[in-house]
């Protein structure tokens, strides 16, 4: 690929950037949300049309239509959201649109065979004729990444492939890659771990702001140098955070006694105080984001009591949470936070116009002045408060979000992996503004499935495992170690 | 910049309301009297085709707002048709009781006017809240759900009138769809004054965003404290007492009700409104304005096709090649064709400018 360049009204989303992908290699495409990442990929893949510059794959010019053309032509793409039919079965999301057929009829028994051998290369044994819905979002992305593995791929798109997986299944896919490599296939990697990006590729391409930043041997460039490439800042400014500094006096704002609910989580206990960050801690499915939907009203709780301000509360929906000063940016922002179609503004006003009421609704200059308020706080890359949320990147969906619920002055603030899928520039400053408003006295329980975030914020930790809290951990002098020991149970350390 | 937004949103609407006067013209040319509008001093009121366009469109206008709504929700709701019925045979049976006992039809009530006018717009209230339950706390399909009062209102109908088809001759009764207000058929006064209150009632408070937000995405608005069901269940009883309206409207015009053919294919016809005003089936943001474009589009059409004697089995076909060209036009591939092209005009324009 030579010279794409491809221009979005507003913002330009990339100038004259030149990328080559060579056979058998991995190469890591790097850069802060809204760098262009994601619209290069799109016009690899003929989502979007380019301006101007062209595509060439082995020596001869490309001009991809569509995703499926692209496909034909050898390039392969698994896309950051998963893009699969939750009602069909794993091996019909496998084969879809090429199905094997025999004698003018599919042919169920190659589809589900060979499904099979090819999840089983994942070293993932499941029932492939059940419905995809039936699985975890770990298994349904290994699916999407085998079905654009199965077809015949000279290059193989890698958009976040790593996100919602954890550590063992990232070693699946890694091993998978290699595999893949050898065969001479070349694989764009994006991702925002940068651990990963040095584990897995040989080069690296770092895009800031729709320009190219520069081309790197993974060998040859230590992570603060990339990093710093990424952002063009200096990196002390960064990772200089200092935790909350709570009062010894501060009165309990949260109390959780022993609530539950049965089948998701049971018997969680804690007390939080005013100001305090409370990281949640613990495994993909361990019963953080379900103790999260418990406290908000997402998930109705069964047992136990929730105290807020050393008064028993009953919470039944989202609104009594609201109505109680709680607030809280959900784990899958696309299902369950940006209202798509709608404008950043609506989407920024909605929570507050919700607790006000249906009668009671805000003027446009209202309207206007939170949203260009927040807009400016947050840095949100956006030409103006009018363009629909959808057609922001996702680090900037999650400012919205952010917004959204800042705007209802929460005492409690819930974040549900609020820096997933984010770059480093942007998670260090939705980092750096979990902290001060912990300083302003609001109090926030973080969830995160990356320890080092958790520790480097959080006042104190909570670990999850299997729908139980495990222990509790002072953020002050926590290792990751002592967190993964717990995690895995054993009783060492001081336990609640 | 917050021209692109708005060009993108008015869109629609500015190509409703072309293809609205362009039929409009087509009509003119090829009937000069199209147009002429005429005032008679007996009645009181305006004559001509454009009146009674507007006219005859109260009905589907009137019902097609709630159905706006319904749409942006991501719904639909095929019992309308039914209700209109349903209202109608409510209202005749309050004014004549019993065929067999006054057997004449003639300027009298037997019920007191206004609970002629009130129990049907509640029956009708009550099944669009019926509607609105089964969708909103059910969970049922909109389509299976308003299935139901589809089949079962016409069966109510003819229950409510014993299967008879009765005619009144009370004039008040008769005023709602033969009279006129201020040289106006009184229709019209009546469609002016719901679309003016719908309009007030949804933008004026939040509750037009809680419905796109919820068309839009239920599980986010959910978490965000919208309390969706609730804001289904108004929608779809919203649409019932519209579909309500619609219907005295429709029996007083004939003064008699008709539980067979009354609103029959108003669905149809009121969802196409909706589309036709640039509301997209797939829920979201809505137009009302637009709508009432559409469904003037859709009466313009009919009034055209009787004007010049074409049989009325061919209306249909004539509607659908009209409403088909229209939709095409407002599709999102024609849409990004246009705006591409008008682009690179621009563009074009200022390298010579």
């Amino acid at each position: 690929m030579q010279g794409i360049e491809i221009q979005f009204p507003g913002v330009k989303a990339l100038d004259g950037v030149d990328f080559t992908l060579r056979r058998g290699e991995v190469h890591a495409l790097l850069g802060e949300n809204g760098a262009g990442k994601s619209t290069l990929i799109k016009c690899l893949t003929g989502v979007n049309k380019m301006d101007a510059g062209k595509i060439v794959l082995e020596g001869k010019e490309i001009r991809p239509t569509d995703p499926k053309n692209a496909m034909d032509l050898g390039i392969s793409t698994v896309f950051q959201e998963i893009n699969l039919c939750d009602n069909l079965s794993v091996a019909e999301n496998i084969f879809i649109g090429r199905q094997p057929m025999r004698r003018g009829q599919i042919n169920w028994k190659e589809i589900n065979r060979r499904s099979q051998e090819l999840l089983e290369r994942f070293h993932i044994h499941i029932d492939v004729t059940r419905p995809l819905a039936q699985y975890s979002t770990a298994i349904q992305q290994m699916v999407s990444i085998a079905r654009a593995v199965d077809v015949d791929a000279k290059v193989l798109i890698l958009d976040e492939p790593t996100s919602s997986l954890d550590n063992e299944e990232v070693q699946r896919l890694f091993a998978v890659m290699r595999d893949l490599k050898k065969q001479g296939m070349g694989i764009i990697f994006i991702t925002h771990f940068l651990d990963q990006v040095f584990e897995m590729s040989d080069r690296l391409t770092v895009l800031r702001n729709g320009h190219l930043v520069g081309v790197y041997n993974a060998s040859e460039i230590t992570k603060l140098e990339l990093v710093s490439s990424m952002i063009g800042k200096d990196l002390d400014e960064i990772f200089d955070l200092k935790r909350a500094s709570i009062k010894k006096d501060a009165p309990v704002a949260l109390e959780a006694d022993h609530i539950g609910a049965p089948g998701k989580v049971e018997d969680i206990s804690f007390t939080q105080q005013k100001g305090e960050l409370l990281g949640f801690a613990g495994l993909l499915g361990s019963g953080r984001t379900e103790t999260a939907e418990m406290i908000f009203g997402v998930t109705r709780m069964q047992d136990g009591t929730l105290k807020i301000d050393g008064h028993t509360v009953k919470i039944n929906e989202p609104m009594d949470a609201i109505h109680h000063k709680i607030a809280f940016c959900p784990e899958d922002r696309k299902r369950d936070g940006i209202i798509g179609d709608l404008t950043i503004r609506e989407n920024i006003a909605l929570a507050l116009q919700a607790r006000r009421g249906m009668l009671r609704p805000m003027s446009r200059k209202e309207q206007d002045d939170l949203s260009n308020k927040y807009i400016k706080m947050l840095s949100i890359a956006t030409p103006d408060a009018e363009k629909k949320i959808r057609e922001l990147s996702g680090g900037n969906q999650q400012k919205v979000i952010l917004a959204r619920w800042m705007a209802t002055e929460p005492n409690l603030l819930i974040l549900d992996e609020p820096t997933r899928g984010i770059d480093v520039g942007a998670k260090a400053e939705i980092q750096r503004l979990m902290l001060q408003m912990c300083e302003d006295g609001m109090s926030i329980i973080f969830i995160s499935s990356e320890l080092d975030e958790i520790i480097r914020c959080s006042n104190r930790i909570i670990v999850m495992c299997d729908g139980k809290k495990a222990g509790e951990l002072n953020g002050e002098g926590c290792t990751q170690a002592d967190i993964m020991r717990m995690i895995a149970g054993e009783k060492d350390g001081e336990t609640a | 910049m917050k021209k692109s937004r708005e060009s993108i949103f008015k869109n629609k609407l500015v190509l409703a309301v072309i293809a609205e006067l362009l039929i409009l013209v087509v009509a003119g040319i090829l009937e000069p009297g199209f147009f002429h509008v005429e005032y008679n001093a007996t009645t009181g009121m305006l004559y001509g085709s454009l009146v009674d366009i507007v006219n005859r469109s109260a009905e589907i206008t009137i019902i097609a707002m709630g159905m706006t709504m319904v749409i942006a929700l991501g719904g639909t709701d095929i019992s309308v048709g039914a209700l209109v019925a349903v209202s109608g045979a409510f209202a005749l049976k309050l004014l004549r009781w019993d065929v067999t006992l006054y057997p004449t039809p003639g300027d009298y009530t037997i019920a007191p006017f206004f609970l002629v006018i009130l129990v049907p717009l509640l029956i009708c209230t009550a099944m669009g809240l019926f509607n609105g339950v089964l969708i909103g706390k059910f969970k049922l399909q909109p389509i299976i759900a308003t299935l139901i009062l589809m089949v079962a209102g016409r069966g109510i109908a003819q229950i409510a009138t014993n299967g008879k088809q009765f005619t009144t001759g009370y004039t008040p009764y008769r005023f709602i769809g033969q009279g006129s207000l201020l040289g106006l058929p009184f229709p019209i006064i009546i469609t002016i004054v719901i679309c003016a209150a719908v309009m007030i009632f949804v933008r004026k408070t939040a509750f037009g965003t809680f419905v796109e937000s919820v068309g839009v995405n239920p599980n986010a608005s959910r978490v965000t404290g919208l309390k969706s069901d609730r804001i289904i269940i108004i929608v779809y009883t919203l649409t019932g007492f519209l579909s309500g309206v619609a219907g005295l409207i429709y029996s007083s015009r004939i003064s008699s009700c008709d539980s067979n053919n009354a609103g029959v294919n108003y669905e149809m016809d009121a969802i196409l409104a909706v589309v036709l005003g640039g509301t997209s089936m797939t829920g979201g943001k809505f137009s009302l304005a637009g709508t009432i474009v559409g469904s003037l589009i859709i009466r313009t059409i009919t009034t055209l096709v009787y004007y010049f004697g074409i049989t009325s089995e061919s209306i249909m076909a004539f509607k659908a090649v009209i409403i088909a060209v229209v939709i095409i036009f407002q599709s999102e591939p024609v849409g990004k064709w246009l705006a591409t092209r008008q682009a690179r005009k621009q563009k074009a324009g200022e390298l010579r400018g």
